[in-house]
């Protein structure tokens, strides 16, 4: 497993805390080369079966062919395929990023996850929400200031206890910088210290991403193969 | 909690019939407990060392280590970080294990808090009866009896645990097996996690007696920072 990507990434949520703890401007749109919606044609998949394969792909195929599957539309994500095993995969855009990602927006990115029942039933309406504000081509400061007050008036929901979430698709893209990263399974906890996992300490295999503005810890955890069976780079 | 580790092994082992053999074996080599002293480790600061192997440093360093005594588990370093480290041995397997009373098994593991908070009390209660004079039988009784007076905790949001020590032997088959985290769930399938379906890296035990499931994930190296064996399921 390539654990250097996988630190990379949580030095990158790390970056995060600390641009957030600094202060609010983090929010604030930059000039970069994703600082605002591209069109959104570069956000969707033509192909909607590949969009349904790639989303399958977060998982073994044991556990993603039953699954409910999502693919992003016009209007937002669409119930492509109805699931039996309380399952879902859906591929998140970039927007799922972390706010101070630079590659936030990238119409590039493709994010496949996997996600149990409780994992669907908490993170999903983040997704679909976040989805929502980017389509509408809400500005960050604007999607940061509204996932806020979304959380803050309950209108969003917490993680559930025993949530997981599948991503091991050799597919997946995080953009330029992280290439395909490497296959991991993620936990999300209502927000708590990083030491709860023992996370992000020298020789653990635990990182961490303190979201923000959700109050939600993601725990992440590398593994060693692909979701095709095949091994994951090594250190 | 070696049930867990050894139902696992044998679902990534599946060796069939060479597994049922060692099996057969083992039951016949452990029939009943051994003399205490073959239980125990002389040299406190060797068990604490082994305890702290469970994690890496920067986790176990700074944990509270308890060492297994001649009437239980008993306080050796106080902690600082909210974790606990402690070897477990054989008698935390489950009731048909046939190495339930294995003298050679050492099983390090640390412990998060609210692994701590749920889980070890099991471990302690179970080492204190059997070293009491109960039976296998009766211990798993008072067990069972403790969960339905709610006078044994059950499993916390967020229960897990680190086993990624060198020096640990899980059981005869596999020595000290792979690194891997462990999480502890009331009592649920399997299929909640994703786990034991073919590729999946989640292996799942369902452990009826304490009323949990132990979901497990190899992870790529031993707490010394060693690369581990290449992952065999």
């Amino acid at each position: 497993m390539n654990r250097k990507t996988v630190r990379i990434i949580a030095l990158r949520s790390f970056a995060l805390v600390i641009v957030l703890g600094a202060s609010q401007t983090r929010a604030k749109d930059s000039k970069t080369p994703y600082s605002s919606m591209a069109p959104l044609d570069q956000y969707l998949m033509t192909d909607g079966n590949a969009e349904i394969a790639l989303a399958r792909s977060a998982a073994p195929e044991s556990l993603s062919r039953d699954a409910e599957v999502f693919v992003l539309g016009r209007h937002g994500y669409e119930t492509a395929v109805k699931g039996k095993n309380g399952f879902v995969c859906i591929v998140e855009r970039s927007w799922m990023a972390p706010f101070d990602d630079p590659e936030f927006l990238n119409p590039d990115q493709r994010l496949p996850l996997c996600l149990n029942s409780p994992a669907a039933r908490s993170h999903l309406p983040l997704t679909f929400k976040m989805t929502e504000l980017a389509m509408t081509g809400l500005s960050k400061t604007q999607m940061f200031d509204s996932i806020k007050a979304a959380f803050d008036k309950k209108e969003l929901p917490l993680p559930e206890p025993g949530e997981v979430c599948y991503m091991m698709s050799k597919q997946q893209y995080f953009g330029r910088k992280y290439g395909n990263a490497d296959p991991h399974l993620m936990f999300w906890i209502p927000k708590t210290d990083d030491m709860f996992w023992g996370a992000g300490l020298p020789g653990s295999p635990v990182y961490v991403h303190q979201y923000s503005p959700e109050p939600i810890t993601e725990f992440i955890i590398s593994v060693s193969k692909w979701s095709d069976g095949t091994p994951a780079p090594t250190d | 909690m070696n049930r867990e580790i050894v139902k696992t092994i044998a679902l990534v082992v599946v060796l069939g019939a060479a597994w049922q053999a060692h099996a057969v074996d083992a039951k016949a080599l452990y029939p009943n407990m051994a003399p205490l002293d073959q239980y125990l480790i002389a040299d406190r600061n060797a068990e604490i060392e082994l305890a702290r192997s469970a994690a890496p440093v920067s986790i176990s360093g700074d944990a509270e280590v308890l060492v297994l005594g001649q009437h239980g588990y008993e306080t050796a370093v106080k902690g600082k970080n909210g974790f606990v480290c402690l070897v477990e041995r054989s008698w935390t397997a489950g009731i048909d294990d046939p190495e339930f009373w294995n003298p050679k098994l050492r099983a390090p593991i640390c412990f998060n808090p609210p692994a701590a908070r749920s889980y070890i009390p099991l471990t302690i209660k179970k080492t204190e009866l059997l070293l009491a004079g109960q039976s296998k039988a009766q211990m798993f009784e008072s067990i069972k009896s403790g969960l339905d007076k709610g006078e044994l905790p059950t499993q916390e949001p967020g229960a897990m645990c680190y086993m990624l020590s060198k020096q640990g032997y899980l059981n005869d088959h596999d020595g000290h097996w792979h690194p891997h985290l462990m999480f502890f769930v009331p009592l649920t399938d399997s299929q909640t996690w994703g786990a034991n379906l073919p590729g999946s890296p989640v292996l799942a035990s369902k452990d009826t007696e304490d009323r949990l499931t132990v979901f497990l994930i190899q992870v790529a190296k031993w707490s010394d920072g060693t690369a581990a064996p290449t992952d065999t399921h």
